[in-house]
């Protein structure tokens, strides 16, 4: 799964409620796809980002060149946009239907 | 309902006459669509027909998503009188309406013609632009299936005289061995476009007429009857010739008590058989009306938590590409056959997959924008309580203001209403009719929209609480439409999430 989904479904761990499940990665199972680049697209996703997740994530899989968080004005700053298009929809994670098993 | 006028199509300054099938209840929809997509004027519904004029050419036409089968005008005219009348007076006029006018279908035939013709050239030159390099390379290899159509187009088209027939017959023989299944119906129609255009004048085109007959009229005659009257009508009229198995042109000609209608089709393959679709699930017309309802906009994230073979995503992330869409069900099978379909359709990079249940989702709350989903009908599906889980779950998930579309069966919408000690007034003006849209689609006006629905019903709510008791929770119902899925009817219905109280 892209990693953009991977935070999504990992900022909900860290959220409020008893559904929790684990959503280990592992740095073998990386893939890049690449993607055609919509920088209108990555800025809108960009809100909706959990960052320390995504820099977990980024961590353990070693991905290099990932932003801390959100600059000033990343709407038009194409390096910032660029570099979040490649860590969000290019990096894979795992196979590409992700099954998922809930802890208890 | 006045008498109808006779129609003929002008072409280009006023654009030209079609008319649409359309699934039952989705006749709002595709009018609505006709407006939006192809700048549409003089749009009717009537008695299951969407008629509008359009300049638009066959790339925008081809792009309608939420019609059967497109038509060109020829003639829509007076219901034929059945009643008191003998048979032969009637087939007289039937062939009237032949002879009455000859112009209206030459002219009619002109129109088509000429949209073929662009077709082809538009489809000429993207290919001349497209890739000049690639070109050259391949002179020396395999031969390009889709160049080799344009040249042979090219060398008929200067060559309009000499043994037409005996080369088309050999491009059909050629172009079979390169191309798919799902290419050949393509073919078939560049094949159409050859053909109409190769035809030098009107004398050599071969017809084939397709008749139905419906209501008094279908006591009276059999579409086979009707069908001979009528091409004989055609061959004394202008000389055709009758060919059943692979005419020039399709003649389709309708009989009701309302109107007499006469039409060219405009593509072999109905519209709603969509070449991107391997195996759908959900009947894409009603896929593309649901999605159509759920006010996508760039940058949502779109969820279908009950996705199938992905039907619903696929219509969507065609149409609204800039778009986040995840898909999620429980069933390994449904998603191998929904990540075949992403991949035949080119969009697996646009709309994820997870097998995760609908009543369990691994999202945080208010992290989704828009929920489109069918709810599954049938026994598997226990009523009540399955039903009130799984809206709970979307209602947790979907951000304060986001929309919910969902297809529900007779028996989930019927509970649904139920539920609540209130309920939703069923016949609440503009939201709810028993014969979808007709009462709407007659006015005089010709505006009904979508978007007067809404603003009706928003009415309707304020004269009474009753409307404002939502079914759970925050998601208050927006609007519902009956649509017919062939045997069985179902209702596409919109709710909306709003600030809750006390949650």
């Amino acid at each position: 799964m892209k990693l953009l989904t991977h935070n999504l479904l990992s900022s909900h761990v860290r959220g409020v409620g008893p559904r929790g499940f684990p959503l280990r990665l592992q740095a073998t199972e990386v893939r890049i796809n690449p993607v055609e680049f919509n920088p209108d697209f990555v800025a809108r996703m960009i809100p909706k980002v959990e960052w320390a997740a995504l820099l977990e994530a980024a961590d353990t899989l070693h991905l290099v060149e990932v932003p801390k968080g959100p600059i000033e004005g990343y709407e038009h700053d194409e390096k910032f946009l660029r570099q979040m298009h490649h860590v969000l929809l290019e990096v894979r994670t795992g196979p590409s239907l992700a099954s998922l098993a809930t802890a208890g | 309902m006045a008498a109808l006028p006779t129609d003929s199509g002008w072409w280009p300054a006023a654009g030209a006459r079609f008319f649409c099938t359309a699934g039952r209840g989705l006749e709002p929809f595709l009018m609505r669509e006709v407006r939006a997509r192809l700048a549409a004027t003089q749009v009717e519904y009537i008695s299951g027909k969407v008629f509008f004029t359009t300049c638009s050419d066959l790339n925008m036409l081809k792009k309608l998503k939420s019609a059967e089968r497109l038509f060109l005008l020829i003639k829509k005219q007076f219901p034929l009188n059945v009643s008191s009348v003998s048979k032969g007076k009637i087939f007289n006029e039937m062939q009237r309406l032949v002879n009455d006018d000859p112009e209206s279908w030459l002219s009619a035939i002109s129109i088509w013609k000429n949209l073929l013709e662009l077709d082809a050239k538009e489809d000429k030159l993207s290919q001349r632009d497209a890739n000049p390099l690639k070109r050259k390379v391949e002179e020396n290899d395999i031969i390009n299936p889709k160049k080799l159509k344009t040249k042979q187009m090219q060398e008929l088209q200067e060559s309009r005289e000499c043994q037409l027939e005996k080369q088309m017959e050999e491009a059909t023989v050629e172009q079979g061995d390169f191309l798919t299944n799902r290419e050949k119906s393509q073919e078939a129609f560049q094949n159409d476009v050859v053909k109409a255009v190769a035809a030098p004048n009107q004398k050599d085109l071969t017809f084939r007429v397709s008749c139905r007959c419906s209501g008094s009229m279908a006591k009276t005659f059999t579409a086979q009857e009707v069908g001979r009257v009528i091409g004989i009508a055609l061959k004394k009229q202008f000389g055709w010739k009758a060919d059943l198995r692979n005419p020039n042109l399709e003649i389709f000609i309708h009989l009701n008590d309302i109107y007499s209608v006469v039409g060219i089709p405009v593509f072999r393959v109905p519209l709603a058989s969509r070449a991107y679709i391997k195996t759908a699930g959900l009947r894409s017309t009603i896929a593309w009306a649901m999605a159509s309802l759920a006010e996508i906009k760039a940058g949502a994230l779109v969820l279908d938590p009950m996705c199938g073979l992905g039907t619903i995503l696929l219509e969507a992330a065609k149409e609204w590409p800039d778009v986040y869409y995840v898909g999620a069900d429980v069933s390994d099978s449904q998603l191998l056959g929904a990540c075949d379909n992403l991949k035949a359709a080119g969009l697996q990079d646009k709309i994820e997959l997870l097998k995760v249940s609908v009543i369990e989702l691994p999202l945080p709350s208010e992290s989704v924008d828009i929920i489109i989903s069918d709810i599954p009908f049938g026994k598997k599906f226990k009523l009540g309580k399955d039903i009130k889980n799984i809206l709970q779950e979307m209602e947790r998930v979907l951000h304060v203001g986001g929309t919910i579309v969902l297809l529900l069966s007779e028996d989930h919408h019927r509970r649904l209403q139920d539920c609540e000690p209130g309920g939703i007034p069923r016949n609440s003006k503009g939201s709810h009719t028993d014969e979808p849209g007709i009462e709407k689609c007659l006015n005089p006006g010709g505006k009904t929209d979508l978007s007067d629905t809404v603003s009706s019903s928003a009415e309707t709510g304020g004269q009474g609480d009753l409307d404002k008791m939502p079914p759970f929770g925050s998601l208050v119902p927006v609007d519902h439409y009956r649509v017919s899925l062939g045997r069985t009817g179902a209702f596409i219905c919109r709710y909306r999430k709003s600030p809750s109280s006390g949650r």
